[in-house]
């Protein structure tokens, strides 16, 4: 095995000293001279038709110094996917959901703003609302958006195989139904951002984002601005788990108002606002048909979706696709149907969260299947680790297994949970489940079509040598991006953890599409390591011509030179170096020559060291249409098993034990994977016992606090045997690949199975309430 | 960030003091004690008193003091010290119990037990146990005082007797009598920051060892607009013997009891269920603990 | 009309002018510029506020600036020794509890807090103390595992 000096350690995280003590700044944080403060009118309907607006009563409150409409803002489509641009900043016509924005305001504090935003008076003519998607879609409903008469906002019909010739074959066949609830990402930091429009032009847009590329890009194309003039930048970001991937309806605001006034605006959401704005988990209704052999093998799968979109797009055009496309591995399955049906509602809009897409598809299968093991009088474990696809297999959607470490997954979590010894052994009221999980390891294209790199990175060594700048603009949102890039930046130079500093989600440091789909270990990880190559290379070339010692007889190693062979004499190189940095604190010392030193040598040869790594993926395979959903440079797959102890008598439900194995292709920091691991199962655990947006006949979320918005607190989550597996990812660097979303997969149906193992009931609605099971419990009993 | 509405802030020194302000005041001045239920409906628009008046400052709010036959718990002592004092602990557990599952240690460390009564949401976990105690409250304005059985004291969602010139000053609670025993039960989904969906809080007292129920509260919360008694259970405890069966009639008959509504956090039906399953729970626990088990 | 009020905020005294209806997570922020503390729901439900008031973890976007007069109050920034970290905060570090940080100071605060009345807790009691805040990124283990580190440290 390969030593390494930095990768796969458990180092602290980077960002750790300053969170710890309150010295980290997030957005809502930051305030800039002369700062104006924004504020938000929203739609209090869900569906109707503006007369008119009018904000002469608020544009004369003293202490305002701008409103803007429509009128102001302009009518520019945008969206996430440009095939589906159809949001404008403000309202032009109508109002689509309770909160869709009709202006905003601002003024010299926020107090003011309010009261201003208070005074603007819109006349509406209410429409017909429609909350249902199965109602949207019939024949003859009021349209939410003029182009789209049956509020469909997309469908995907996909083949794979013969799904109905390939039922024919089998012994055994089932459909089985499964919905979720719409769910928030209740990350705990509400959106805020700063916008600064300078007098010569350049916008800076200081925001709290997971992706800064595609908030640069749709603010420059909504304002009408080259994207060299808009810099956008994030600082600490509280949690994103996808919300925060695109650009948002403050972004856009302040940035105009800035433009407007000339003064920098800071517009921050309150709690209500964000589940307002929402982005997150959509709504699913999957049904399910699934055909196996008598043996267990899987056949066949027949997969409908339906799915609340919400008034708007947002990732929606992905998230119909990944209702399918992530389904079918990580087994071998020869033969996939699927039809997908995103509607349009006048609800909040949906987009993408942890798992993008797949995880009540998920939940709805591995719930099936464990039907179908018993069926067949099959150990679930056994059945699933029958089916299971291999490194270098392909799935009927032309996945390439590159690597893949399921089969250690569903051992390492057999014998940690001590499987054999409980499955049908535990009394009623106790349960044990398993099911296993996949995910992409980032998107295999960009959102919008291009032949962009996907993540570039620059290093540049101080003049001194002693400090190493990686410049990426990769956003770290907690999930410990900086942390990763810089022990990659330093593995691949050679030097120390500390003698990097980062430099991260900034547009000024270069492209990089940001914290979704799991891609950043991945991609900025490559074009890291590229970029610390490069500078390596460089400095020890610049030696080697110094020296006249080959490259290849040199190494460099904890911030110091190795000479393989003979060590040069550097005593004149030395005595130089502590001549010209007379009066400093960190001589030189010792009998190795010091990478400083040597980072020395190569500026005055070069005078700017800079590295330089860029990162797309390959021809990723997959021809037919929306192959570009689900195509990605490596797999991640995970398997777990959960005990739960239900009560009988009510119905509540307590996870005791959870037992988590997750390939990540190789642990770059094996503390952070198991946040990633831990992190995700508990957002699991919340959205299968707790988590669900609510919404009264109007369309008013009714729900919108994180006191009735339930996610688990420190008494709800168990601890997690968090068991991480290696599978060596050829197209990782260093053979990583990623953890972030695809560990939420298993959690909600290996929940579900244990319920199932505990009551003999399967619940195919979320969220399991102590009130759903308890009702399903007695409907049983009743039969 | 949710602004609060502009407001005149009178932090009282002495009770004669905030009596006075309160009734200059009008309708219009509100009392603030830990502020976590008062500040929310401000900051969501429902509440805007012209001025707050605080009694924080006044001294002999906070404490607990034995009387005969019991004690009296002052409005503003905070709910955290309902599980930390050992008297409480010991003697009214029942009490110590609720406060336990109150909110969270954040909450508890502000709300007082005035607050939770005045405020009066049909939910509140302190009413209950209180109510199978017994509990009377206090009321002080200008020049006058008054005692009231926390039972008639609340009135509805929101509701109770209490003037607006009147302040709440304590909470008289008897001594549990001899061989009594009791329970609080709350059905939460999350295990901390929670409102209950159903509770329950139980008093029975036996007339001796292996005697008969002599005494029983049975008190049925977020089943109503405010808790309740279970009043037809609690006529087939008295005067029998503690059995299983018993306990199971009581507990079914409990949920005839009550008048649950469909809400955010559950359907009407779940919640007669639960009431039932409760019921018994706390009744079952209850003679455990009187039988020393 | 604004109170000038006197708060002891980390063991310094501040004179604010501030109206009544202002809280204590607001006057902290944005008078006193101590960015520690969070606000992530300002309505109690989150604990991203936490601020210890007189010896007691709570919510600051609960409490009224006027009523923190001439009260105690330890914010995040309070917490370390100068560089030194106190040991709740090592073990943060050390153990992988933060990840986005945003919660971090106000379970931090609620940490140290426990363990100054309870220096042995058992894991229950760790849970319960910390179940008023939130944390949406790390599943709490890590959390909890730092602050068992913590307490073994402290008695030392
Ligand atoms: C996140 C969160 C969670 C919560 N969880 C729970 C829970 O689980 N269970 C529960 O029961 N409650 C819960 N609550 C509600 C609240 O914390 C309690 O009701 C608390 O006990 C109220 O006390 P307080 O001192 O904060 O009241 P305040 O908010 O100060 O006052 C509440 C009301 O009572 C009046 N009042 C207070 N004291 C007096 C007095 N002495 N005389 C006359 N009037 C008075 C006030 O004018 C006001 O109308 C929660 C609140 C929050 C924010
Ligand atoms: S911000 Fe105070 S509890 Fe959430
Ligand atoms: S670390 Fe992000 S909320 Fe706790």
């Amino acid at each position: 095995m390969k030593e390494f000096a930095i990768i796969n350690t458990r180092l602290p995280k980077v960002d750790a000293w300053a969170k710890a003590t309150g010295d980290a700044r997030y957005t809502d944080d930051l305030s800039m001279p002369n700062m104006l403060y924004g504020a938000l009118l929203q739609s209090p309907l869900a569906h109707a038709r503006i007369k008119s607006i009018d904000i002469s009563r608020a544009k004369r409150l003293p202490g305002v110094k701008d409103v803007i409409t429509a009128k102001e803002a302009g009518l520019i489509k945008y969206g996430v996917s440009p095939a589906r641009y159809d949001e404008t900043v403000f309202c032009d016509q109508k109002v689509r959901y309770i909160g869709d924005e009709i202006a905003a305001v601002a003024a010299i504090d926020l107090e003011t703003a309010l009261e201003a935003v208070s005074l603007i008076e819109v006349e509406y003519e209410e429409l017909p609302i429609l909350l249902d998607p199965f109602e949207a879609m019939k024949e003859g409903v009021i349209a939410i958006h003029d182009e789209f008469p049956n509020n469909i906002c997309a469908e995907v019909h996909q083949e794979f195989g013969n799904v109905e010739e390939a039922f024919k074959e089998c012994d055994y066949i089932r459909t089985d139904k499964f919905v979720n609830k719409k769910q928030d990402g209740a990350f705990i930091e509400p959106q805020s951002c700063i916008a600064f429009y300078d007098l010569n032009g350049n916008l800076t847009l200081t925001t709290s984002t997971q992706t800064v590329h595609y908030v640069q890009r749709t603010v420059a194309m909504v304002l009408g601005l080259p994207v060299g003039k808009v810099r956008v930048t994030k600082p600490c970001v509280g949690g994103g788990f996808g919300p925060k991937a695109s650009a948002n309806t403050i972004e856009l605001a302040s940035s105009i108002l800035s433009m407007r006034t000339g003064r920098p605006v800071k517009m921050t959401f309150t709690r209500e606002q964000v589940f307002q704005h929402s982005r997150a988990r959509h709504q699913f209704w999957h049904e399910l048909t699934t055909g196996v052999k008598k043996d267990g093998s899987l056949i066949a799968l027949k997969n409908t979706c339906h799915m609340d979109g919400g008034a708007y797009s947002s990732f929606g055009i992905a998230t119909v696709y990944y209702g399918g496309s992530l389904l079918g591995a990580p087994y071998k399955l020869p033969n996939m149907k699927y039809d997908g049906y995103r509607m349009y509602t006048n609800k909040p809009a949906n987009g993408a969260q942890r798992g993008h897409g797949g995880v009540v598809a998920r939940a709805a299968w591995e719930q099936q299947l464990d039907v179908i093991a018993e069926e067949l009088g099959m150990d679930p474990l056994e059945m699933r680790l029958k089916n299971m696809m291999k490194r270098g297999d392909t799935t009927c959607n032309d996945f390439n297994m590159s690597s893949f470490g399921m089969e250690e997954c569903l051992e390492a979590i057999r014998d940690g949970s001590g499987w054999k010894k409980k499955k049908g052994k535990l009394p009623k009221g106790k349960g044990i489940g398993v099911a296993c999980g996949f995910f992409v390891s980032g998107a295999g294209f960009p959102i919008y079509r291009s032949e962009t790199f996907h993540s570039t990175a620059m290093i540049k060594l101080s003049e001194d040598g002693g400090t190493i700048n990686l410049y990426t603009a990769a956003a770290d949102i907690g999930q410990g991006s900086d942390t990763i890039l810089t022990m990659m930046a330093a593995e691949a130079i050679g030097v120390r953890y500390e003698d990097v500093r980062v430099l991260s989600g900034d547009t000024d440091f270069g492209v990089d599409l940001g914290a979704y789909s799991s891609r950043q270990t991945l991609m900025s990880g490559h074009a890291v390591k590229q970029a610390g190559e490069d500078v390596r290379d460089q400095v020890l070339e610049v030696l080697s011509r110094n020296f006249k010692i080959p490259v290849e007889d040199m190494d460099i190693k904890k911030g110091l030179i190795i000479f393989k062979k003979k060590k040069p004499d550097f005593s004149v190189l030395r005595s130089t170096y502590i001549k010209e940095h007379r009066g400093w604190v960190d001589p030189p010392v010792g009998d190795e020559l010091t990478f400083k030193e040597a980072a020395r040598v190569a500026y005055f040869e070069k005078g700017v060291v800079v590295g330089r790594g860029s990162y797309k993926p390959g021809d990723l395979g997959g021809k037919y249409k929306g192959a570009a959903v689900g195509t990605s440079p490596a797999y991640g797959c995970s398997a777990q098993v959960v005990e739960v102890t239900v009560d009988m008598e009510t119905g509540k439900v307590t996870i005791d034990d959870m037992t988590d194995a997750h390939d990540c292709g190789f642990a770059i920091n094996p503390t952070n994977i198991e946040g990633q691991m831990q992190g995700s199962l508990s957002m699991g655990v919340g959205e299968a016992l707790f988590e669900e947006i609510k919404f009264d006949d109007k369309g008013r979320v009714v729900n919108p606090t994180l006191g009735e918005y339930r996610i688990p607190t420190a008494l709800d989550m168990p601890n997690v045997n968090t068991i991480i597996i290696e599978s060596n990812e050829p197209n990782g660097p260093w053979g990583a690949k990623e953890v972030g979303e695809g560990a939420i997969m298993p959690t909600i149906p290996a929940i579900l199975n244990a319920i199932y193992d505990a009551t003999g009931v399967r619940v195919r609605e979320l969220p399991v309430t102590s009130e759903r099971l308890f009702t399903l419990m007695k409907e049983q009993e009743k039969k | 960030m949710h602004l609060l509405p502009k407001f005149d802030f009178y932090e009282a020194y002495d009770m004669g003091e905030a009596c006075k302000v309160l009734a200059e005041m009008k309708s219009e001045g509100k009392i603030i004690a830990g502020g976590t239920d008062i500040m929310v409906n401000m900051k969501k628009g429902l509440l805007s008193p012209k001025c707050l008046i605080s009694l924080a400052r006044i001294p002999g709010l906070s404490g607990i003091e034995p009387t005969s036959g019991g004690i009296a718990i002052g409005s503003n002592l905070i709910v955290s010290k309902l599980l930390e004092f050992d008297l409480i602990r010991k003697k009214y557990n029942l009490l110590s119990k609720a406060a336990s599952v109150l909110g969270s240690p954040l909450i508890r460390n502000r709300a007082t037990i005035g607050g939770n009564i005045v405020t009066a949401r049909p939910a509140a976990d302190l009413p209950p146990p209180l109510m199978a105690m017994g509990a009377r409250v206090v009321l002080k304005s200008k020049g006058k005082e008054r005692e009231l059985a926390l039972d008639d004291f609340l009135v509805g969602p929101g509701q109770t007797k209490i003037k607006s010139t009147e302040i709440l000053v304590s909470i008289i609670v008897d001594e549990p009598p001899p061989f009594t025993g009791g329970d609080y039960i709350k059905l939460m989904h999350r295990n901390a920051l929670e409102i209950a969906i159903v509770a329950v809080a139980v008093q029975i007292t036996l007339d001796g060892p292996d005697g008969s129920i002599k005494n029983a509260r049975v008190i049925l919360s977020s089943v109503a607009p405010k808790a309740i008694h279970a009043v037809s259970a609690e006529k087939v405890l008295i005067g029998e013997k503690p059995t299983e069966k018993l306990f199971k009639k009581a507990a079914a008959l409990a949920s005839t009891d009550c008048t649950p509504i469909t809400d955010i956090r559950g359907g009407a039906q779940y919640r007669c269920a639960m009431v039932e399953t409760l019921t018994h729970r706390a009744l079952s626990a209850a003679l455990r603990q009187i039988k020393g088990k | 009309m604004k109170r000038i009020i006197t708060l002891n905020v980390n063991e310094k005294e501040y004179e604010v002018a501030v109206a009544p209806n202002r809280t204590l997570a607001q006057v902290l922020r944005e008078d006193l510029n101590l960015l520690g503390t969070k606000i992530g729901c300002d309505m109690g439900d989150c604990g991203a506020c936490t601020v210890i008031l007189d010896d007691r973890p709570v919510n600051s976007c609960l409490v009224l600036a006027v009523q923190a007069n001439e009260r105690k109050i330890t914010t995040i920034e309070g917490v370390a020794d100068g560089p030194h970290l106190h040991p709740v905060q090592q073990a943060f570090v050390e153990h992988g509890a933060i990840q986005c940080g945003f919660c971090s100071p106000g379970m931090i605060l609620s940490a140290k807090s426990l363990l100054e009345k309870n220096s042995k807790p058992t894991e229950y009691e760790i849970r319960e103390a910390l179940s008023g805040n939130l944390c949406r990124c790390t599943g709490y283990q890590k959390i909890v595992e730092a602050v068992k580190a913590a307490s073994q440290t402290m008695k030392k």
